[in-house]
């Protein structure tokens, strides 16, 4: 009997202890959505405003374009703690997984700031997660700055005035000027190398991988001796984004003025047409690379290496050809341009390259404010917010830190220093802290200025590759004979002056959301033609490349690849309707 | 409040039970709610409200054209492959820990036994990253063939699909047979050791002891284990094959549980992939019955 009471007691607390344990569980998931606000809401209750801005506030941030999860922590968690008292807890599905974005919004809570992609962040103002800041804004002078671009966003979205959103990367420039110097995607070269084989007029795609080849055949490794290619892709940005296709295929058809939208691909000529047209640039350059690799020059491990060991292969010097603007950053160190081993821009004649104009409207995605925020908590993010536009906080963003970063001049412009300060990750000056300087960088990782825009302080842009200083500094080999060679300064010089530039104006419209019908076509396609493409690049003949690219068709029809196509061309068809009306 | 010593005594028995109902609950059948959502048009952040009510819509989806039931069909036989070849070579952590319970060599043995079961604990994506820097074009794998000069090109161990199955089921055993050895040693460790010594006083030498003591002593535990994963045919995990997949094997590697995991989280297909895990679901359960069945039909008794 005496046993049998002790089991019983044991149960009893163990069921106890059990719903004790859910209970807390329920509490504090419960705290780490609301905590703030509780707290919050608890000062305000005390009516003693002016102490409770000395409390520490944490800010949960949604962020889609951030890398890192967790609190924001090194130089700019200070920057902003000193100013605000303010600690960001980003939460990245990047980071976590997009299985995140679902159950957030299914507790009617994203996060007290969100960023977001245009298709979530409409159907999250749909869903009432996202907070009108109509009122508040008008008193942060500036994110005011950019009042024409963000009412023209929020007329997109809501018919009654209502403010729900703030574009990311806006310039203060204007709608159809282009003032970067390159553009996102053209065929860069190794300078040492392509001059090494005569530096060669190239007409045409087949010209450029003869040139290639030439690089390759004379440096079949870098100089450790590990193999080098002409070509190094990775499979991991696929598919993201909406897009269909292998993500760097989809890039390189931006070199014949045809930009891919979707299942749909704009044509120069104002024309939609399928991505599985055999005369769209997708065909195209997807048949490039198979002639690549037919020529030995497409690195093996393409397809199954991650963004990693792409960006390591970069960084080694086993890539010669690169097509993003930012690859250079991989390689393009000072010491290397001196050298005129730099990678740059080689025109290749035929081409047409397309860019878009300055994103004097935003560059997509959004930032907005969580409808729970309330009372003193939504003042203080607001002002936070307002300093993130403004020329101190887009300073700290985009130039890093004075005296560290750069110096500035008598006359009042920027020069650079300790340009190895990311790459590195060099320790910062003791009063930010004093760790590494990548570590402690905005891990909110968007801007709501672009860094083309124009520093009033300055005169010159924010971003330091267009600092007069730094122009001077790189006016060194690489550059200098490129110059010579080409007769003009700056690659889109190159392409302005030989037509070969096609600016579609920045535009802000508000695209039509997609039901759950066309999702799940729109992931179907696009498995289809990522997993069709890779193997068409490494496929062993020309009759198993088109063999392959018809079964793909058909398999695409089954899919339901004609209503997606005719959504997307009714969706784009708006945003190339507010393009044509803003030439 | 109980009439009877014996009502007493069963309530006392249900509060025992009680914790272990609940969590059953929370964890097992609560979950089976979300099934609701592969009958609306689910696409976060909206609610579910009646208007989205679509009814059998995405399980006829699945297999409203040839394309489709092929990709469906194709899953299938991955999932049954993988399973199958798992199924097949269920006997090899028995083995593994008969052999390895005849080392006489004591630190020998702990050795390997720790050698083999650590593997268990290091997750796929480092398994595969392993894998990427032994098997990739520059790997040492490719490197000391390229020396000996056994090849001209690298060979893309990672992109190839030939022998891709029993590939997948190497790295799979070479992750988990010590662990699942662990099993059959506590089994063994059960054999009553005076039959063995019988044995030995008979005349039996070690193979004989192996074939005629060890084996049939833990061969009920065997059973036991190979019914488990029967039932579980249809799960063979996703992160094995999410590691691996690339466009290239995809097709032969994309189990039922990558293909759902592919479907909803690639994208936000959710509908379409809560309806597909539901038919494994079904699929499952019957699987389930039917070895039950095979088992009392065989052994004169089930195991539900």
């Amino acid at each position: 009997m005496k046993k049998r009471v002790v089991a019983l007691l044991l149960s009893l607390t163990m069921v106890a202890a059990m719903l004790a344990g859910c209970g807390n569980n329920a509490a504090s998931t419960d705290k780490t959505s609301t905590a703030n606000t509780s707290t919050d809401t608890a000062k305000t209750d005390n009516g003693d405003s002016s102490a409770s801005s000395d409390d520490l506030l944490v800010v949960e941030v949604y962020d889609e374009a951030a890398n890192y999860q967790g609190t924001q922590t090194g130089w700019f968690a200070k920057v902003v703690k000193d100013r605000f008292n303010i600690e960001l807890n980003i939460i990245a599905p990047q980071v976590a997984g997009d299985a995140v974005y679902q159950t957030r919004t299914a507790t009617g809570n994203l996060g007290d700031i969100v960023l977001l992609d245009p298709g979530h962040f409409v159907d999250c103002v749909n869903a009432g997660l996202i907070k009108d800041i109509s009122g508040e804004i008008k008193n942060c002078s500036n994110l005011m700055e950019f009042d024409k671009q963000i009412t023209t966003y929020n007329s997109g979205i809501s018919t009654t005035g209502a403010v729900y959103g703030i574009p990311c990367e806006m310039t203060n420039t204007s709608p159809t000027s282009f003032s970067d110097d390159v553009i996102y995607s053209s065929p860069m070269l190794r300078w040492d190398l392509y001059s090494a084989v005569g530096a060669p007029d190239i007409a045409d795609l087949d010209g450029l991988l003869d040139t290639i080849k030439l690089i390759q055949d004379a440096n079949p490794t870098n100089e450790n001796g590990d193999p080098a290619y002409g070509f190094s892709l990775w499979p991991d940005w696929d598919n993201n984004d909406g897009m269909i296709g292998i993500a760097n295929v989809v890039q390189l058809t931006t070199w014949y003025g045809e930009k891919i939208k979707g299942a749909a691909i704009l044509t120069k000529d104002d024309k939609f047409i399928p991505l599985t047209d055999k005369n769209g640039t997708y065909y195209k350059m997807l048949k490039f690379l198979w002639k690549a690799n037919q020529m030995g020059l497409v690195d093996p491990d393409s397809g199954s290496q991650n963004w990693d060991a792409a960006c390591a292969k970069m960084s080694a010097g086993q890539v010669y050809t690169f097509w993003y603007s930012w690859q250079v950053g991989f390689w393009n160190t000072q010491e290397r341009l001196a050298d005129g081993k730099g990678m740059i821009f080689i025109p290749v004649k035929d081409q047409l390259y397309y860019t878009t104009s300055d994103t004097y409207y935003g560059s997509g995605r959004i930032f907005g404010v969580g409808s729970g925020v309330e009372g003193e908590k939504y003042d203080r993010i607001m002002k936070f917010l307002d300093w993130y536009a403004s020329p101190e906080g887009v300073t700290f963003q985009h130039c890093g830190i004075e005296g560290f970063n750069y110096s500035v001049g008598a006359d009042g412009k920027y020069t650079i220093m300790n340009d190895n300060a990311l790459m590195d990750n060099l320790p910062v000056p003791e009063e930010y802290g004093g760790a590494g300087y990548s570590d402690g960088n905005n891990a909110i990782n968007q801007w709501i200025v672009s860094s083309i825009s124009t520093n009033p302080n300055t005169g010159e842009p924010y971003g330091n590759t267009h600092w007069s200083s730094w122009k001077e500094a790189t006016a060194t080999k690489t550059k200098n004979e490129w110059s010579a060679r080409f007769g003009v300064a700056e690659p889109v010089d190159w392409m302005k002056a030989n037509n070969a530039l096609l600016v579609r104006p920045s535009v802000s419209v508000s695209l039509p959301t997609e039901d759950a019908d066309i999702t799940v076509i729109r992931n179907q396609v696009g498995q289809e033609v990522k997993d069709a493409s890779w193997k068409m690049i490494f496929a062993s003949s020309e009759a198993e490349f088109d063999s392959m690219w018809d079964t793909m068709v058909t398999n695409l029809d089954s899919l339901g690849f004609q209503d997606l196509y005719k959504f997307d061309v009714d969706k784009y068809t708006i945003e190339l309707d507010a393009m044509k009306a803003a030439k | 409040m109980f009439k009877t010593r014996k009502q007493r005594e069963g309530f006392k028995e249900f509060l025992l039970v009680l914790p272990f109902i609940i969590i059953i609950a929370i964890f097992c059948y609560y979950p089976l709610y979300g099934w609701i959502y592969a009958f609306f048009d689910y696409k976060p952040p909206q609610a579910l409200t009646p208007d989205k009510f679509v009814g059998l819509k995405w399980f006829k989806s699945m297999v409203e054209n040839p394309v489709k039931v092929k990709q469906i069909l194709g899953v299938l036989r991955n999932t049954f492959a993988i399973s199958g070849l798992s199924l097949l070579f269920s006997w090899f952590p028995m083995m593994f820990a008969v052999f390895l319970n005849e080392i006489k060599c004591v630190p020998f043995k702990k050795f390997v036994q720790t050698v083999t079961t650590i593997p268990n604990f290091i997750s796929w994506v480092l398994v595969f990253s392993i894998a990427y820097s032994v098997l990739n074009s520059t790997g040492v794998v490719n490197t000391i063939l390229l020396n000996l000069h056994v090849i001209d090109r690298p060979i893309d161990f990672l992109k190839s699909t030939s022998h891709i199955y029993f590939k997948q089921w190497l790295w799979l055993t070479w992750k988990n047979a010590g662990w699942a050895a662990i099993m059959y040693i506590a089994a063994i460790t059960g054999i009553d050791e005076q039959m063995i010594e019988a044995a030995r006083v008979d005349g039996a030498n070690r193979m004989q002891i192996i074939r005629h003591i060890t084996i049939p002593s833990i061969l009920p535990t065997y059973f036991v284990i190979v019914m488990l994963n029967l039932a579980n045919f249809l799960t063979n995990g996703m992160e094995q094959f999410y590691v691996f997949q690339n466009s290239f094997n995809k097709e032969y590697i994309q189990v039922l549980d990558l293909y759902v995991y592919n479907l909803a989280m690639g994208s936000g297909g959710y509908s379409l992939s809560v309806a597909v895990s539901i038919l494994k679901t079904i699929v499952s359960i019957i699987l389930l019955t039917l070895t039950n069945g095979f088992s009392k039909l065989v052994r004169g008794e089930g195991f539900i």
